[in-house]
């Protein structure tokens, strides 16, 4: 895994409880390039590691841009990210790109919830940028807008923006039944809010192929059953307790797989399975590659043996 | 995704059934033997109450048209389901397909893959022929004899084929 030492070039918060970050090099030079919808993986302090999506422009940008909602329970890094200020020093993972825009859509339909705005506004900026056909629907808290005044700029009446629930539902069911056939959507935002608009889709008629989501706040993870990890070249079983991750098990046999936000949204700790079905809890990986790899930060396995090849 | 070519998969020759996600359909059939089963489709989809635009036999070019207009004005959660001779249904496929509908929103049913579209790739020309893959057959439009290769372009739904003798290294097929 090869990490960037970035500097905080700018720290302000942007709207109550979110704080808008960005990271440079130290000379002030040209960072890794990526395509719209991508994310870092930051250093939170404390051995935390966090997905955040850039907002910036990801040709040749000179700057990372993130924004951070604090959450008030203090748990996740989200007090030390809103800690930073100017001068300070960050680790920052190379972009990943798990969010795109698909190049062949007609149209791209966004969906937006709370923070969830942020790779959204990466999307709306690139759409606009190359002349492609975009709409965005953003839900958020009354008083939390976070970039509002620079969506309408750059949407004008594309952007439909909402505080109240029942509207939402109004906004959502029209988009769904009016988009033109090769329409891809891409959703963002909590749990709840991506469980909804999935379903609504799926009831509207979209297929999974044009659908995308991401998803930042991992959904609670229940400690799982027992499982027993046969490691397919050396032989050895390694128990898997109930509340141990994968991960950490192998590591503590003497295993080390690389990892970086241990959630499930990075592909770090990608690992090939042989035999056995995996119990998948990732973000990360596609549909046609869940049968062969598991994320062993947070999957785990519905079979009593799982072997990999490690 | 998005190659023009693609190697030959196997159209379904039996009754894939009904795709019950959609939320509006369209089916169109060729032939009288592929007609019972568009019809069975048809009368599913207006017991589930969703809308549905069928066209059953009929100028297979008028119909390819009529298709192209509908796939333009078509919203998401249309569903297209073919049936008929394999020449037929890839065609009506690459009308769909060109206008951005994904295979998953397509349901095909061949009832006849005798017959096969071959694309000459020296005049352009394409024929209907009765001919398998990696067999010989002549073009249309400039009489050669094409070696009809086990490839199909997705854009204009026909099997490649090349002058046999283009192909022979020392009186050997490659
Ligand atoms: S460490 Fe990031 S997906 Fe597992």
């Amino acid at each position: 895994m090869t990490t960037l030492a970035l500097v905080v070039g700018h720290s302000e918060e942007i709207a109550p409880g979110i704080r808008e970050l960005s990271f440079s090099r130290t000379d002030g030079g040209v960072l890794p390039a990526h395509p719209a919808g991508s994310h870092v993986v930051v250093d939170c302090g404390e051995g935390r590691r966090n997905a955040y999506s850039l907002t910036n422009p990801g040709a040749d940008p000179r700057e990372y841009r993130i924004a951070v909602l604090h959450k008030s329970d203090g748990a996740g890094g989200s007090g030390h990210m809103h800690s930073l200020r100017v001068g300070d020093t960050v680790t920052v993972s190379r972009p990943r790109s798990a969010f795109a825009p698909v190049s062949t859509a007609r149209r791209h339909l966004l969906v937006a919830g709370g923070i969830g705005i942020t790779p959204m506004l990466a999307h709306a900026r690139d759409a606009v940028r190359w002349g492609r056909d975009v709409d965005l629907i953003y839900v958020h808290r009354p008083g939390s807008e976070a970039f509002s005044d620079e969506l309408a700029a750059l949407l004008g009446d594309r952007l439909a923006e909402t505080t109240d629930e029942d509207e939402f539902g109004r906004l959502l069911d029209k988009a769904l039944t009016g988009q033109p056939i090769g329409t891809h959507l891409y959703v963002c935002g909590p749990g709840p809010l991506l469980d909804r608009v999935l379903a609504d889709a799926a009831a509207a008629g979209w297929p999974p192929e044009r659908l995308h989501l991401e998803r930042f706040v991992p959904a609670a993870l229940d400690p799982g059953r027992e499982f027993v990890a046969r490691l397919a070249r050396s032989g050895r079983d390694v128990r898997v307790p109930s509340g141990r991750s994968l991960l950490d098990a192998l590591h503590e046999a003497g295993v080390a797989v690389p990892n970086m936000c241990r959630q499930g949204v990075c592909g770090e700790c990608k690992v090939p399975v042989l035999a056995g079905t995996p119990l998948h809890r990732d973000e990360f990986l596609a549909d046609d590659e869940r049968g062969a790899a598991v994320m062993c930060c947070v999957s785990r396995s519905k079979t009593e043996t799982l072997e990999i090849d490690l | 995704m998005g190659s023009a070519h693609t190697s030959v998969p196997r159209w379904p020759t039996s009754d894939p059934g009904l795709d019950r996600t959609g939320r509006s359909y369209a089916i169109l059939s060729f032939g009288p033997d592929a007609r019972p089963t568009a019809e069975g489709w048809h009368r599913q989809v207006v017991e589930l109450g969703r809308p549905v635009w069928a066209r059953h036999g009929g100028s297979a070019d008028e119909v390819l048209a009529e298709l192209a207009e509908r796939v333009e004005a078509a919203r998401v959660g249309w569903r297209l389901m073919l049936a008929g001779p394999q020449a037929d249904v890839l065609a009506a496929r690459a009308v769909a397909t060109s206008g951005g509908l994904l295979d998953a929103e397509i349901t095909l049913l061949v009832t006849d893959d005798r017959h096969r579209r071959v694309w000459c790739s020296h005049c352009d020309t394409t024929t209907l022929a009765e001919v398998a893959t990696g067999d010989v057959t002549g073009c249309s439009g400039c009489g050669r004899s094409l070696l009809v290769h086990h490839h199909v372009s997705r854009r204009n739904a026909a099997y490649l084929g090349f002058m046999v003798d283009a192909e022979t290294i020392d009186g050997e097929a490659v």
